[in-house]
């Protein structure tokens, strides 16, 4: 089964494209394992994450959340730009520019909380999602992974709160 | 009560008609059974003794005519008896069976199921046997018994007392032994019920049983009554053979007698040869309604027994009046005033005590406090379920236990926690109390119907609306429902496509002629329709020899089997340590109870180019063929396989039309597809995925279109007639609680007692309730809450807060909040 990591390390980026020799587990495989949070969950556990991964599109302009929407899923980016968007009550700030291979919105996996920010597709759009319960239903299935996933995920909450207050000195303005 | 009755009046009051036709024809056969023996004496003494060869003939004749209609009467008698006694059980089985429903929810806390069910099918249909028999089986077989004793005493007195002789002692002694018989019996019987207990509660329990593996326990139950049973049934045979020897032995007394004493007479002269024959046959023929006396006098006992026990067992009032003892109806304001109320179960122990609250016409009041403070089963004495003694309850000026049900039902409201939903559709869950209501005074000719719409708008009023729209757009229509509808659809699904059709790209697959579907199985893109008959294609057509031909034929079959082959190894290492969570094999063409199955196949194929033995073709070929190409992700559909399948598609349809025409229905989009729900049908495709977002923009669409064609109505319809199945397995907690609100709304009822009513239903569902309690009804419908979700009561007119069993702080919202006291800590506990 090995063998097809190596022939798709190009998915990433065309990954609904016409590569006929992997199949959508091998290449969402092969997106999650560049996300940190799953670089360290071994091949055989991380098919198990690929399969229950689901795909979605958006168009330009729509939004892949709302800020304070209560919403289940973690995004990884596959194809096209996103903006993360904080919003106050008369104003937006952008927060961040999103890329393929970005992965965003994790806090949901781990506690059922409102949306801090938005996130807006600046092109169209194709995103890998995970849901909550298919996430825990995976560690309760493997509790040797919870350590691993829970350290990368908390550090990347930090940073991210890092990132965010570093953000709001150097405030940007949009519209 | 209906059984206090005895049992023999049952039998004397019922079918009279038929049972004087019954008579009438027992006496005839009485006629007819004693016929041929004057015809037997006749034909030695008249035709034998004296060679009238005519004669013979004409006795014969006679005696043959009499034999047959003897018999045929007997045909009749036996059939009538059947069916009277039937008909007395049916009478008799719904009268109870409206009795036990009428008893007191108490009754129900020590009655198991088990016991009503027994009581209520074998119990009392052996009862309704014998009823059948009761008239005429004594009154037959004495008769026949006198009619033969007579001709024997008119044939030779002397002999026919010794041959009678040997009655009384059996009378004597049958009585003694059936004494016995029955005390067992009545004990069989208790026996039963307790078992029937036990397997009612294991049925019930079945969850735990499983949970705990408890399987020898219960069986050990149950062994243990059977086990008791047999000893029972073995002691009750010893005295019922021991009746049945008796009766035999004092039988064939007689005939020693007769020969002996006969015999004598005979050789002297004094008694002609041909009354011997008629003798012996008339004493033969006592032996049959002897018997039959005997059997009666048992069915008689054991019917005795089983009514005795049914009427032990239900022998309970019900608590409160059912009918109205006056026709003129009860009006109802709304006015509620409990006063001094106390409330006593066995064992004295108080669960209420001196309760005062009142509510004029329209108000609200909310009843708080811990879970055992009392609040619902006070909630539950003014919904009239327990019936109390001591206090008052007023509606308005009438005292509520002296109420009849016909009188408050139609003003009273009551919703459970978890409200009971019966097995049937939602409409009938939803018209259930409508429809009882109806039944008190509009008889029950032609069932009542609220006026159209008024369902679908309680239907959106509890926000039920959606889950319904759901159901009715899942609906799989039968072949022999209204064109007009399919016909509609079919135009909807023409507009759907003109004007969503590019919009609905990325959430739903058409199904287009000459493009492989990634979200049908590999099965249905080959054949591009379905099965006529039951079934799946991708179950039926692995197994049909007819289907494999095809295959071969346009080399499917080779790929088809390596597709197989390649899923399965894909899926198996994939998901091999998850076997026990079904959650993994959502996305999995091998079920987990296939796991093993594929596992083992795999493992003759571990080299690379391995022939696939003949015994792997059908699984791999099943697994092959239900694979889902857009849904397990874990495959790979190469593009060679998908042209030869989309070349094979037409070829299919050639193949079929050639050899059995009829088999399959072929996707076309001026059809109805009726193996596909009614949603499919509309978009002529299928949903990609089952996310909400995806349902969510598909119903966009269909909405709109619904109601541009004039079909959304129609769907709530075929919604409504969603079945539920056994209490309403298939519905949600919530589901079934806005099932349960809508039936007690539909009634427009007076006063309106919710226990919690809302508790399982999500916030938005909660708020538009609430609304429409607030909005809609307020001022209209006294309401009663117990509540658990303090944010609700917010603007109720009165909270009572409860105590074990006592009113502690009344009032206010606000009022009860600066008081500081219990309803002020139970609010911000909540918090």
């Amino acid at each position: 089964m090995s063998s097809y990591e190596d022939t798709n390390r190009e998915s990433l980026g065309s990954a609904s494209g016409s590569m006929e020799c992997a199949c959508e587990l091998d290449q969402n495989v092969e997106i999650l394992r560049r996300v940190d949070v799953f670089a360290g969950v071994p091949l055989e556990r991380l098919k198990v994450y690929a399969l229950l991964c689901k795909r979605r599109r958006f168009e330009k302009g729509q939004f892949i959340f709302q800020q304070g929407e209560a919403d289940d899923k973690a995004y990884i980016l596959i194809q096209g730009t996103a903006q993360v968007i904080r919003q106050y009550e008369d104003h937006s700030f952008l927060v961040h520019e999103l890329h393929p291979g970005d992965f965003f919105g994790g806090l949901a996996l781990l506690a059922d909380v409102k949306r801090l920010f938005a996130v807006r597709a600046t092109t169209d759009v194709e995103v890998l999602t995970i849901d909550r319960e298919s996430f825990r239903k995976i560690l309760r299935q493997f509790p040797e992974l919870v350590e691993k996933i829970l350290d990368v995920m908390i550090g990347r909450i930090v940073r991210m709160e890092e990132k965010l207050l570093e953000r709001h000195i150097h405030e940007c303005v949009i519209q | 009560m209906i059984l206090k009755k005895s049992l023999w009046s049952w039998a004397l009051t019922r079918c009279r008609g038929l049972q004087a036709l019954l008579l009438l024809l027992i006496v005839f056969t009485v006629f007819f059974r004693v016929f041929p023996l004057e015809m037997q004496k006749r034909i030695i003494n008249e035709a034998v003794r004296f060679r009238k060869i005519h004669t013979l003939f004409v006795y014969c004749g006679l005696y043959m005519g009499a034999v047959l209609l003897a018999g045929l009467l007997k045909y009749a008698i036996n059939v009538l008896q059947g069916y009277i006694g039937q008909k007395i059980l049916v009478e008799m089985r719904t009268g109870l069976y409206r009795h036990i429903l009428q008893l007191p929810i108490g009754f129900y806390r020590r009655t198991p199921p088990g016991m009503v069910i027994s009581s209520l099918t074998a119990e009392i249909s052996s009862v309704a046997d014998f009823l059948g028999s009761a008239v005429t089986v004594p009154v037959v077989n004495v008769l026949t018994l006198a009619t033969f004793g007579a001709y024997m005493f008119h044939l030779n007195p002397l002999l026919a007392v010794l041959s009678l002789a040997t009655y009384p002692f059996e009378i004597a002694i049958i009585p003694f032994l059936q004494k016995r018989f029955n005390r067992l019996n009545s004990e069989r019987v208790t026996v039963t019920r307790a078992m029937s207990n036990a397997v009612g509660e294991a049925v019930s329990g079945i969850h735990e049983i499983h949970a705990n593996a408890s399987y020898d326990l219960e069986n050990e139950k149950v062994a243990r009554f059977s086990r008791n049973l047999l000893q029972l049934r073995h002691r009750m045979n010893l005295y019922k053979f021991g009746i049945k020897f008796t009766n035999n032995f004092f039988q064939s007394l007689g005939p020693f007698l007769l020969f002996l004493i006969g015999g004598y007479l005979s050789i002297q002269g004094r008694f002609s040869l041909g009354a011997l024959v008629a003798f012996l046959s008339a004493y033969e023929k006592l032996y049959d309604p002897w018997k039959e006396l005997m059997d009666f006098y048992q069915d008689y006992q054991n019917a005795s027994v089983s009514y005795r026990r049914i009427q032990e067992a239900f022998d309970v009032q019900p608590e409160f009046r059912i009918s109205a003892p006056e026709p003129k109806p009860v009006h109802i304001s709304g006015h509620v005033r409990v006063e001094d109320l106390s409330f006593e179960v066995d064992g004295h122990i108080r669960l209420l005590e001196q309760i005062n609250v009142e509510l004029k016409p329209g108000q609200r009041l909310a009843l708080v406090g811990l879970s055992g403070s009392g609040k619902s089963t006070l909630a539950m004495i003014m919904a009239q379920l327990y019936r109390y003694d001591y206090g008052h309850v007023y509606l308005d000026q009438y005292e509520l236990k002296e109420l009849a049900k016909a009188e408050l039902t139609p003003h009273l409201g009551f919703v459970a926690q978890y409200p009971f939903i019966f097995d049937g559709s939602i409409r009938e869950n939803i018209l259930y109390g409508f429809r009882a209501m109806a039944a008190f005074d509009g008889g029950t000719s032609e069932p009542v119907e609220p006026a159209p719409g008024e369902v679908l708008d309680i239907v959106e009023r509890v926000g039920l609306t959606e889950d319904v729209l759901r159901f009715g757009l899942n609906t799989v229509l039968g072949r022999e429902c209204c064109e007009e509808l399919t016909a509609k659809v079919l135009r909807a699904r023409r507009l759907l496509h003109q004007t969503w059709g590019s919009q609905l790209g990325d959430s739903v697959e058409f199904f287009q002629e000459g493009t492989f579907l990634d979200y049908s199985s590999i099965a249905t893109n080959i054949v591009f329709g379905y099965p006529v008959g039951e079934g799946r294609p991708c179950e039926i057509l692995p197994k049909s020899p007819r289907f494999r031909a095809f295959l071969e034929e346009s080399g499917l079959w080779e790929p088809l089997l390596a597709l197989g082959l390649d899923v399965a190894r894909r899926t198996v290492p994939l998901l091999s340590d998850l076997g026990d969570d079904p959650f993994f094999f959502q996305q999995s063409p091998i079920p987990a109870d296939e796991l093993d199955l594929y596992r083992h196949i795999l493992e003759h194929y571990r080299g690379p180019s391995v022939p696939i033995h003949p015994r792997d073709t059908e699984p791999l070929l099943a697994l092959a063929l239900r694979t889902i190409p857009g849904k397990h992700k874990m495959v790979v559909v190469p593009q060679a396989l998908r042209s030869k399948i989309l070349e094979a598609r037409p070829l299919f349809r050639d193949y079929c039309s050639q050899k059995d025409p009829d088999a399959f229905i072929y996707y076309s989009e001026n059809e109805y597809l009726y193996s596909r729900t009614l949603l499919e049908n509309l978009l002529f495709g299928r949903l990609k995925e089952e996310a909400s977002w995806v349902w969510d923009k598909v119903m966009e669409a269909v909405l709109e279109i619904l109601h541009k064609e004039n079909l959304y109505d129609h769907v709530l319809h075929l919604g409504l007639e969603f079945q539920v199945g056994s209490k309403g397995d298939r519905l949600s907690g919530g589901q079934k609680q806005k099932v349960g609100i809508a039936r007690a709304l539909l009634k427009k009822p007076r006063v309106l007692i919710l226990d919690e009513a809302t508790a399982s239903l999500d916030m938005a569902s909660q708020h538009r309730i609430q609304h429409y309690l607030d909005v809609e009804l307020r001022g209209k419908t006294t309401i009663i809450s117990v509540a658990h979700r303090l944010e609700t009561i917010r603007d109720y007119d009165l909270i009572a807060v409860m105590k074990s069993g006592q009113i502690v702080e009344i009032g206010g919202y606000e009022e009860l909040l600066e008081r500081k006291g219990l309803f002020y800590e139970l609010v911000r506990g909540h918090q």
